[in-house]
């Protein structure tokens, strides 16, 4: 089987101060085009670091990472990252924010604009584009990351636990529109969380990683309709299935 | 700093005149040496043109070489702070000649550069150059990693990160730089003015005290004290209208 994104027996070991750390072992992955797809551990567990090396910005020690047919030397033009600390930039306003990576792309500003006042649309953000990101909530400045990484059409969404720090209510809200905007999209999600819940509530595929060194301990298809409802027994039954898998008391909520 | 708060400031200055006016009655020492206030309000009406000239030589040269020092030294830290290499290479050279002061290259200044505004603004420019230098490299230093990779996976140009990314990023820390260099670049040309010039306050007050018009060397701190104030605050304004972007900007500002 071969997918959009591959991993072919990727491992990382980072030189630390006190010798080598091996953050990854061995992982295999395959995810088609279109899945959503979590990668579901512990902190400490490299799920974080394999999204950073699918994105490009980190090599692997070992192994092969391929997205769109391409083994990686860098960040590929089909993926785009959303950081859990959103890394938008205090200096420019929404807007400017999120024409950013078509900017970096050599987009003419008119074009451009355009572009970034559809995503901002699309993201219930259009009365907030000369807004600075101070201004915004935790949960806004989050959309706007998301508007941002949409903007160039990437074929796949690479998320770094992007809900991590919003509270439960906004975080809620934020993956029922996220997978809204999945399903009018169609782009391919790879969503990394420390939570059960939130994997169960939106993934098609669970990839649960376990730490010393992370390795990829089970898969799991979730098979339930969407909109899917935590607390229901089939909810319950698969996230009890994965604190199993987590290996621990693990998972947090 | 809202309303009349920001005027309390007046206070100790007003102390300060108090005590002199105090210290003229009580006769501290003869009028030819200390004169009254008055007579000190008196000769800004007397030597007037001559004030206003000398503290145009002055700002004048202060404002080239600070603004040669920003023009070479922002571009250079924001170069130094993104380029690990770059900073191996220059970190000792910093470390060395930024801890000689300014003064005591008047003689080699005047060596080199006889007397008049060549060596005058040399030496602005050495006092101004370090502090916007470290500070530039200090801010890019302190930028948020996560905006970095923002930018590596957009797939950025350098060009595009040294220009929106490092540069703003670094703005606050230029700012604090500029501050420090335009206060430096102050005291060096009241220094240097008194030796290796023939014009601007520097040269006035020295020139006063050999004609003992003590009023004069009064009436030319007051000038270099309410110029130093007033170029601070405008830096300070400057700052807050290009980084108004910045949150929780009145933690920092007064």
């Amino acid at each position: 089987m071969s997918g959009f994104i591959e991993c072919l027996d990727v491992g990382k070991i980072y030189a630390g101060k006190q010798g080598a750390v091996e953050a990854l072992r061995g992982i295999n992955v395959q995810c088609a085009e279109g899945e959503f797809v979590c990668l579901l551990g512990l902190s400490g567990c490299g799920k974080s670091t394999l999204l950073q090396m699918i994105a490009g910005l980190e090599l692997p020690t070992s192994g092969q990472i391929i997205v769109a047919g391409r083994e990686l030397d860098g960040p590929s033009p089909a993926t785009s990252i959303v950081f859990q600390d959103h890394g938008l930039f205090p200096w420019m306003n929404v807007r400017d924010n999120v024409a950013f990576n078509l900017k970096a792309r050599g987009v003419a500003k008119a074009e451009r604009l355009a572009r970034a006042d559809e995503m901002l649309a699309l993201t219930g953000l259009s009365g907030f584009a000369g807004r600075y990101p101070h201004e915004l909530s935790g949960g806004m400045r989050q959309r706007v990351g998301i508007a941002r990484a949409l903007t160039t059409r990437p074929r796949a969404l690479l998320m770094d636990e992007p809900f991590g720090a919003l509270d439960a209510q906004t975080r809620g809200h934020l993956q029922a529109e996220l997978l809204q905007i999945w399903e009018q999209q169609r782009t391919t999600v790879l969503f990394v969380t420390h939570s059960i819940d939130e994997a169960v509530f939106l993934a098609d595929r669970i990839l649960v990683f376990t730490p010393r060194p992370g390795r990829l301990a089970a898969e799991v298809t979730v098979e339930l309709p969407r909109p899917r409802v935590p607390g229901t027994p089939e909810f319950a039954a698969i996230a009890a299935g994965l604190r199993v898998a987590l290996g621990s008391e693990g998972g947090s909520e | 700093m809202k309303g009349a708060g920001r005027y309390l400031g007046i206070l100790p200055l007003l102390g300060l005149l108090a005590a002199w006016q105090a210290a003229v009655w009580a006769g501290v020492y003869p009028p030819v040496l200390l004169p009254s206030p008055l007579k000190v309000v008196d000769a800004f009406w007397v030597f007037g043109p001559a004030i206003i000239a000398n503290a145009g030589a002055s700002l004048l040269r202060v404002l080239i070489g600070v603004g040669l020092a920003f023009a070479t030294a922002v571009p250079a830290g924001l170069l130094i702070g993104r380029y690990h290499l770059l900073d191996q290479i220059t970190d000792w050279s910093i470390q060395v000649f930024r801890s000689v002061p300014p003064i005591s290259l008047i003689p080699l200044a005047m060596l080199f550069f006889g007397i008049g505004d060549t060596p005058a603004i040399v030496l602005i420019y050495v006092s101004a150059v370090w502090p916007l230098l470290l500070n530039t490299i200090f801010g890019v230093r302190g930028i948020e990693r996560t905006l970095l990779k923002v930018a590596a996976s957009a797939r950025a140009s350098e060009a595009l990160v040294l220009r929106d990314i490092i540069l703003p990023a670094a703005l606050p820390s230029i700012f604090t730089g500029l501050r420090l260099a335009i206060g430096g670049g102050w005291l060096t040309v009241v220094t240097a003015e008194m030796i290796a010039v023939k014009s601007g306050l520097g040269y006035m007050i020295l020139n006063a005290q050999m004609t003992f018009h003590t009023e004069l060397i009064f009436a030319g701190i007051i000038v270099i004290g309410v110029i130093g104030l007033l170029g601070d605050q405008s830096v300070r304004r400057l700052r807050r209208w290009a980084c108004r972007w910045q949150e929780g900007l009145t933690v920092s500002e007064g």
